[in-house]
C-alpha cells in the first residue's frame, strides 16, 4: 500500500511539472516556491517602464522643445507603428508614440515604454521613407532590448525592491517614498547619461541595427535604406558633427557589421519611389 | 488486482492533472483588446486593461484564444503575461496562483504616487507635454490604409 501512494505521489509530480513545462512556466513556479529571493530578482514591469520611460522624455524636454508640426507628427506616427508592429513587441504598455524635437543635430533618442523622439536634424538627414522607417526601427529595437532599463544600476533596483516588498500597502509611507523617489531619480539619470552621454554599448547598437533589419523586412521596406543612410552620412561626414555620433559606435563599423545580414529580397522599385514620393509630400 | 489497482491510480491521476491545469494571463498593457480573428486589425469584442485576467483556451502563432467576462476572442501575446495560473484539485482545494508575488505587487514599484513626488522634486519639468504625447492615438484605420496605400506588410 506504501508502495502505491508513493507511486501515486511521484506520477502527480510528474504529471504536474509536465503540465507546467507546457505552459513554459514551470521556471516561474520554482522562482515563486523558493520564496521571497524571487522579489529581489523581478524584472522591472512593463508599467514602471512606462512611469521611468514618462520621466525620461521629461528630462529630455527640458533640454529639447517638441515640434507641433502636426503634419510631420502625423506622418512619423504612421511609419512608426507600421514598423513597431513587426516588431518583437508590437504592443508597448502605452504604445509607440513618435515625436519630434526642434533641434539641428542629427539624433534620435528611445525612451523606456515606448516614446521615441527625432531631432529635426534627423528628419532632414534621412531622404526617403525607407531611410526614416530604418532610423525609427533601429529606435524601435532599443526599446523592444528594453536598452535603456538595462543601463539602470542594478543596485538601485535591488534596493528599490527591498522597499517595495516590505511596503505593506500600494501607497507608500513618506519615508519610502522618500527613498523610492531617490532611486527613481537615480534610475533616470542612468538613462538620461546612457542616451545623451555615453551611449549604448557596441553589441547593444550591433543587436539594434541587426533587429532594425529584420523589422524593415517585415514590414515590407528596404532594409538596404539603413545601409544608404550609414553610407551618405560617412560621404557628408555629417559624423563629425556630434549628436547621434556622439554615443554610437563608428558609422563605418556599423556599416561593416549589417552589410552581410541584409536580405537581398527584392523591395519593388515602384513601391520605394510610391512611398519616397508622399515622404516629399508630408515633409514640405 | 494489485495491477488493476494501479491502472485504475495511474488513470485517475491522468485525468486529474489534464483537468486542474488551466491558464490565466494578465495584461500588461495600459490597454489592449480582444479580437474577433487572431489577426492586428480585426475588429474589436472587448477591451481589455491593465492587470485584467483572461482565461487562454489555446495558442495560435502569436496569438492567444481567449475568453473573457464569457466573451471569447483573440489577443497578441505581447499584450499578456503567461504567469499566472492556477492549480487546484491535487495541490490543494483552494486555487493557488504562482505569481501571488507579482499579484501581491501589483500596483507597486515605480507607480504613479512615485511619479507625482518626483513631478514635486522638479516642477521645472514639464510632464503636460509628455502627457500629450502619450495621449496622441493614430485611428487602426488611418494606420491600415498608410500599410496600404504604401505597398508595405499588413501585420
Amino acid at each position: 500500500m506504501k508502495r502505491l501512494i508513493l507511486l501515486i505521489f511521484i506520477i502527480a509530480i510528474t504529471l504536474g511539472c509536465k503540465t507546467l513545462e507546457r505552459a513554459g512556466i514551470s521556471e516561474n513556479l520554482i522562482a515563486t516556491t523558493f520564496g521571497a529571493a524571487s522579489k529581489a530578482i523581478r524584472p522591472i514591469s512593463e508599467e514602471e517602464e512606462y512611469y521611468i520611460g514618462r520621466a525620461v522624455a521629461a528630462r529630455l524636454l527640458s533640454s529639447y522643445t517638441l515640434s507641433k508640426d502636426r503634419m510631420i507628427t502625423d506622418y512619423i506616427n504612421l511609419v512608426g507603428n507600421s514598423v513597431a508592429f513587426h516588431s518583437d513587441k508590437p504592443y508597448a504598455y502605452n504604445g509607440y508614440h513618435f515625436a519630434v524635437l526642434n533641434a539641428n543635430e542629427v539624433n534620435a533618442f528611445a525612451c523606456p515604454g515606448g516614446i521615441i523622439f527625432l531631432t529635426k536634424g534627423m528628419i532632414n538627414a534621412v531622404r526617403n521613407e525607407d531611410e526614416l522607417a530604418a532610423v525609427l526601427a533601429h529606435e524601435i529595437a532599443h526599446i523592444n532590448h528594453r536598452d535603456g532599463i538595462s543601463s539602470i544600476q542594478k543596485a538601485r533596483w535591488t534596493e528599490a525592491l527591498t522597499i517595495i516588498g516590505s511596503a505593506a500597502a500600494r501607497e507608500y509611507g513618506s519615508k519610502d517614498l522618500s527613498k523610492l523617489v531617490n532611486l527613481f531619480e537615480g534610475s533616470i539619470d542612468d538613462i538620461v547619461k546612457t542616451l545623451v552621454v555615453n551611449g549604448y554599448g557596441q553589441s547593444q547598437e550591433y543587436d539594434a541595427d541587426s533587429a532594425a533589419l529584420e523589422y524593415l523586412v517585415r514590414a515590407g521596406y528596404n532594409p538596404g535604406a539603413l545601409k544608404d543612410f550609414m553610407e551618405r552620412l560617412i560621404i557628408k561626414g555629417i559624423e563629425s558633427e556630434g549628436g547621434l555620433f556622439k554615443t554610437h559606435p563608428a558609422t563605418a563599423d556599423r556599416l561593416n557589421e549589417i552589410r552581410d545580414k541584409i536580405s537581398f529580397e527584392k523591395v519593388p522599385s515602384s513601391s520605394v519611389q510610391l512611398r519616397a514620393k508622399r515622404f516629399s509630400e508630408n515633409m514640405h | 488486482m494489485k495491477i488493476r489497482l494501479y491502472i485504475i491510480s495511474m488513470l485517475t491521476l491522468t485525468f486529474l492533472a489534464a483537468s486542474a491545469y488551466a491558464e490565466t494571463l494578465k495584461v500588461i498593457t495600459k490597454e489592449n483588446a480582444i479580437r474577433e480573428e487572431c489577426r492586428f486589425f480585426s475588429p474589436v469584442r472587448i477591451k481589455v486593461y491593465y492587470n485584467d485576467t483572461v482565461e487562454a483556451v489555446s495558442k495560435e502563432g502569436d496569438w492567444f484564444k481567449v475568453k473573457y467576462k464569457g466573451i471569447k476572442g483573440c489577443i497578441h501575446k505581447s499584450a499578456v503575461e503567461e504567469k499566472t495560473f492556477r492549480l487546484t484539485g491535487l495541490l490543494g482545494s483552494q486555487s493557488k496562483t504562482a505569481s501571488e508575488d507579482e499579484v501581491s505587487l501589483a500596483g507597486k514599484g515605480f507607480n504613479p504616487q512615485v511619479e507625482n513626488s518626483y513631478k514635486d522634486r522638479h516642477p521645472e519639468l514639464d510632464f503636460r507635454v509628455v502627457d500629450s504625447i502619450g495621449e496622441y492615438r493614430i485611428s487602426e484605420e488611418s494606420l491600415r490604409n498608410f500599410i496600404k496605400n504604401g505597398e508595405l506588410n499588413l501585420p
